[in-house]
């Protein structure tokens, strides 16, 4: 997996890569308006002596009995929506600043983590005999999600950091570029991300419900810093993963539903509520992807099995998954362990 | 490279006809196949994917024989030549696990026929020598007796002796001119002779002249099993040498699977003509029979009974309907198991695998897709199975599986169910 | 001459040479090998079987379907889909009749297209991920099949970034990507899309033969 990841990674920087020497070939979007195409500056002193701040009070107070509001008010009276300005501020100041650093920094903390604690390794060594973890649907399901995941959140990333990211480094026209090819892209994955959490939610949901053993591993801090942790087929972190899934990227799906079909709600701060939500939902997920790709992979031996073979060693599930193993087998983990010990 | 690894591959090589290399070439690595393969399904092991079976002689092709072979082997892009070693881990898939039973060419998209390239490919292992001991063995009986479990013309005689005792009509044997000879297999001459009282009593009410050869009465064909070309020529040609000398109208293959491709199929092509006979496959001769009032039926059979679908008999042999319409004659509560008929599982013994001792623990895993089989099919008594072979493996798998069922060959069925004389008013 | 003229240019008559030729080499090949004549007495017709055999293999069969049912969808998805958007979407064919012939293709309005293309997507990643995800298909994949997928999810990639049209460079980067697939086709399990109806009706012609109604 990890040459696959690495692939993927090349590929792109591959294709970005080309995209620098090639930028002077921009040209403007065949719909875009061209500002020197018949909009002529207007006549001077149009207002009269009236004063500005009444005037743009007025605007945005929305009175629709006002004369000076020349411009068609909306129903609700409203003529110029200034939350915009806000939007703006909040979109440029603080999430464009601040959203790239937060999977910067769970790559840090898992960097660190692994220096100085380590993978978990199965204590007892691989028994060679598996069990039944993750059914076929279930891993292609999950595949399915990630690679559509990784589409959209490379896209995503692109579109919302390239101005702070790329302009300043690769210039402009190359920012262009990429992002009218990332929109593109991140519009065409995006229903496949619908698909893909319904999917997966009805394939992983069982299971996922949390269990009063769940508090113990918040405890024992899931075991990371040693100790047994007990759990069913999921652990807490795994459930909690689950859900935060299907929460936020329910929230991302409806929020990107409207953002690609603007037209279905009348109230623009909708919109730019949805934009906010999005992308701060994304990156969260994003964030906390790592972790999941961390644990799932170089951070707890044994683990990749499960989605790519469907099988787990049966010492990786007594160790991780006690109950499940319990479950499953209708062994006792504790016993079996017992009597593997001597040899 | 040994030399017996370059006997392979030149085998591999020469087999490799536009047949072969046209389902090399279209395979998209898509597993539907293992789903088809009792032999996955009930392992669970991917090794057992039937594509799989065939990557030696792929390789073997895709290095030395394809279209583009030479620029990509110039271009350091063609596969590894094949080994010794890789040759001998083949081995167990090549003949423990593969039945030949062809189900997966069903699932195939690209409708590949694994079956008949496993065969080919057996060629190339026969040629080095890298066949399992137990169909060497069988092999070797074939050499010295003509049979495969060792059956003498004395043996033959005493059992045909009993059989006409048993149903009191005479069956003749090496008579010249008779319209048909019978040939049988093995383990229907040794383990279910009725199957001659039976013949007997079918073809005297018809009106036929048959016969049976004392020199060639055994049509298995092990040379077909071990995928060896010049043993399966001289096995052969013992059947047609014997029923041309005897001048006979037809043969007749008996319920047995693999016999009847070997002399149907692709015994012309292994002698290089047409014979002055023609082949005709038992089943096909009774529905014949029955269909022009010859061998009308009387009293059915009340039991509850199921088919099972010999592979190369129905499948690979086209028999679907005939002996389908001789068991709703023959039997008043037949029910058909699911998945009958030409998607049907293999008995797990067919291909030469019952006659290899290393892979009985395969051979009743395998075993374990049609015990489902009969399972579902409620209150069953009895199940017809129309192949000595299968019906062998029947046996042990029914024991192994602590199943309680009769197992019948047709022609018993057909001869047990056949009218009295009286009752036709004939 | 710049880089878009050239991928679409000379670079796309190279490849769609390499990819004709390439194609008839390969599959001439094949039939080249030839075989020996079957000389046992037939019980039916050869040729209607190779006709049969791949007219039948395009119908799932109700027994397997249950457990290879993920496999039809997606594979069916992408495979019909990828045919629509190869022919029906309006950049293509504006590219078919400006280059190559002057046909009347009926275009599919852009909301077809992105329907379509999502099927293909959708069908592709999960063809690409059961193959990574399975241990049967780990076994018996190879570098081949990888490269042959990604190679046709990149060239469906760069052509839904190029949507926009807005910029030669992301026409260019997709018809640079399309003559590599050109290229790379003829030599490799993409011909697949090709060689099927040898192997299908290769099959089909034996179980004709005998007489055998599948």
């Amino acid at each position: 997996m990890n040459n696959l990841l690495r692939m993927v990674a090349v590929l792109l920087v591959l294709l970005m890569g080309v995209t620098a020497s090639q930028a002077q070939s921009v040209r403007p979007p065949g719909n875009a308006v061209n500002l020197d195409d018949g909009i002529e500056p207007g006549p001077p002193n149009t207002l009269g002596d009236l004063s500005d701040s009444d005037f743009w009070r007025n605007y945005r107070g929305g009175d629709p009995n006002d004369p000076q509001q020349i411009i068609g008010p909306r129903p609700d009276g409203v003529v110029l929506t200034t939350t915009g300005q806000h939007w703006r501020a909040l979109r440029e100041n603080y999430i464009r600043k601040y959203a790239g650093w937060a999977p910067l920094i769970v790559i840090g903390i898992l960097a660190v983590f692994y220096v100085l604690i380590g993978p978990m390794r199965i204590k007892s060594g691989r028994s060679g005999k598996t069990l039944s973890r993750f059914n076929l649907t279930q891993r292609v399901s999950h595949w399915f999600m990630a690679a559509v995941f990784i589409l959209l959140g490379i896209s995503g990333l692109i579109i919302l950091l390239g101005r702070p990211l790329i302009a300043p480094f690769l210039g402009k026209e190359v920012n262009s570029i990429m992002t009218s090819a990332a929109m593109q892209g991140h519009n065409l994955f995006g229903p496949l991300f619908i698909v893909a959490l319904v999917w997966m939610f009805i394939k992983f949901v069982r299971g996922n419900f949390f269990q009063w053993v769940d508090l113990k591993w918040i405890f024992k801090l899931g075991g990371f810093f040693g100790g047994h942790v007990s759990s069913h087929e999921f652990n807490f972190g795994e459930k909690s993963w689950f859900w935060m899934v299907t929460i936020v990227g329910t929230v991302i799906s409806v929020t990107g539903v409207l953002l690609l079909f603007p037209w279905l709600v009348e109230d623009l701060r909708i919109l730019q509520l949805s934009t906010i939500l999005h992308g701060l939902g994304a990156v969260g997920l994003i964030s906390v992807l790592f972790g999941h790709i961390y644990v799932g992979t170089i951070g707890m031996e044994g683990s990749l099995d499960s989605m790519l073979k469907g099988e787990v060693d049966e010492h990786w599930a007594k160790e991780h998954h006690d109950l499940w193993y319990e479950k499953v087998t209708g062994k006792s983990a504790s016993e079996t362990a017992k009597e593997e010990e001597p040899s | 490279m040994t030399a017996n690894s370059e006997i392979a591959v030149e085998k591999f090589l020469e087999h490799t006809d536009a047949e072969a290399a046209s389902f090399f070439e279209a395979c998209v690595h898509c597993g539907e196949c293992a789903e088809a393969c009792q032999f996955y399904l009930s392992t669970g092991d991917p090794k057992y994917t039937p594509t799989y079976k065939l990557r030696p002689m792929e390789r073997a092709y895709k290095r030395d024989k394809a279209p583009f072979s030479g620029l990509k082997k110039a271009l350091g892009l063609a596969p590894s030549p094949v080994t010794e070693e890789e040759l001998r881990e083949w081995e167990p898939l090549v003949y423990d696990s593969c039945n030949m039973c062809a189900r997966c060419t069903l699932v195939c998209p690209m409708g590949i026929d694994i079956a008949g390239t496993i065969r080919k490919m057996r060629e190339g292992y026969a040629a080095a020598g890298f066949v399992p001991e137990g169909l060497q063995r069988s092999a070797e009986f074939v050499k010295k007796t003509g049979s495969p479990m060792g059956v003498t013309a004395k043996a033959l005689k005493a059992q045909i002796k009993h059989q006409e005792d048993a149903v009191g009509i005479k069956i003749e044997i090496d008579k010249k001119g008779a319209d048909y000879m019978a040939i049988f297999s093995s383990m229907e001459i040794m383990g279910y002779p009725e199957v001659l009282g039976a013949y007997a009593k079918l073809f005297k009410r018809a009106g036929l002249t048959w016969t049976i050869s004392s020199v060639a009465y055994e049509a298995t064909n092990v040379g077909v099993q071990i995928g060896s070309a010049p043993m399966a020529k001289e096995i052969l040609q013992r059947v047609v040498d014997a029923a041309e000398a005897l001048e006979v109208k037809h043969v007749i293959s008996p319920e047995c699977g693999h016999a009847y491709g070997a002399i149907r199929w692709a015994g012309p092509n292994m002698m290089g003509r047409q014979f002055k006979f023609e082949v005709v496959h038992i089943i096909e001769l009774l529905d014949q029979l029955r269909r022009e009032g010859k061998i009308p039926v009387g009293k059915k059979d009340t039991r509850r009974m199921t088919l099972h679908d010999p592979c190369q008999i129905i499948r690979r042999g086209g028999l679907l309907k005939e002996p389908r319409s001789l068991l709703n004659d023959s039997c008043a509560n037949f029910t058909e198991m699911k998945g009958a008929g030409i998607t049907n599982f293999c008995c797990g013994g067919g291909g030469g695998v019952s006659a290899n001792p290393r892979a009985e623990e395969l051979k009743t895993a395998a075993f374990s897709r049609k015990v489902e089989q009969l399972n579902g099919v409620q209150d069953l008594e009895a199940v017809v199975v129309p192949c000595g072979n299968c019906r062998a493996v029947f046996e042990d798998g029914l024991d192994e599986y602590d199943l309680d069922l009769e197992i019948i060959g047709l022609s018993e069925l057909v001869a047990e169910t056949l009218a009295e004389e009286d009752e036709t008013g004939a | 001459m710049s880089f878009l003229e050239f991928v679409e240019g000379p670079l796309f008559l190279v490849a769609s040479a390499i990819f004709l030729l390439g194609v008839v080499w390969r599959v001439g090949g094949i039939i080249l090998i030839g075989r020996k004549k079957d000389i046992s007495p037939p019980k039916g017709s050869a040729a209607m079987g190779f006709l049969k055999g791949n007219l039948r293999h395009f119908i799932p069969r109700g027994i397997f379907a249950k457990r290879t049912a993920l496999h039809l969808i997606a594979g069916y998805g992408f495979h019909l889909a990828l045919l629509v958007l190869v022919l029906f979407a309006a950049p293509h064919i504006a590219f078919i009749q400006d280059r190559l012939v002057n046909v009347n293709l009926p275009e599919m309005p852009r909301w077809g297209f992105i329907l379509t293309a999502e099927i293909s997507f959708a069908g592709l990643i999960m063809l690409w991920v059961r193959r990574i995800s399975d241990p049967v298909m780990r076994l018996i994949s190879d570098w081949d099949d990888h490269i042959g997928s990604w190679l046709t999810f990149l060239v469906m990639l760069t052509g839904c970034l190029a949507l926009q049209e807005s910029h030669g460079f992301l026409r260019a980067q997709h018809m640079l990507v399309v003559d590599v697939w050109l290229i790379y086709f003829p030599f490799s399990r993409l011909m697949h899309a090709f060689t099927f109806f040898l192997s299908r009706g290769n099959s089909g012609a034996t179980y004709g033969r005998k007489g055998i109604n599948l």
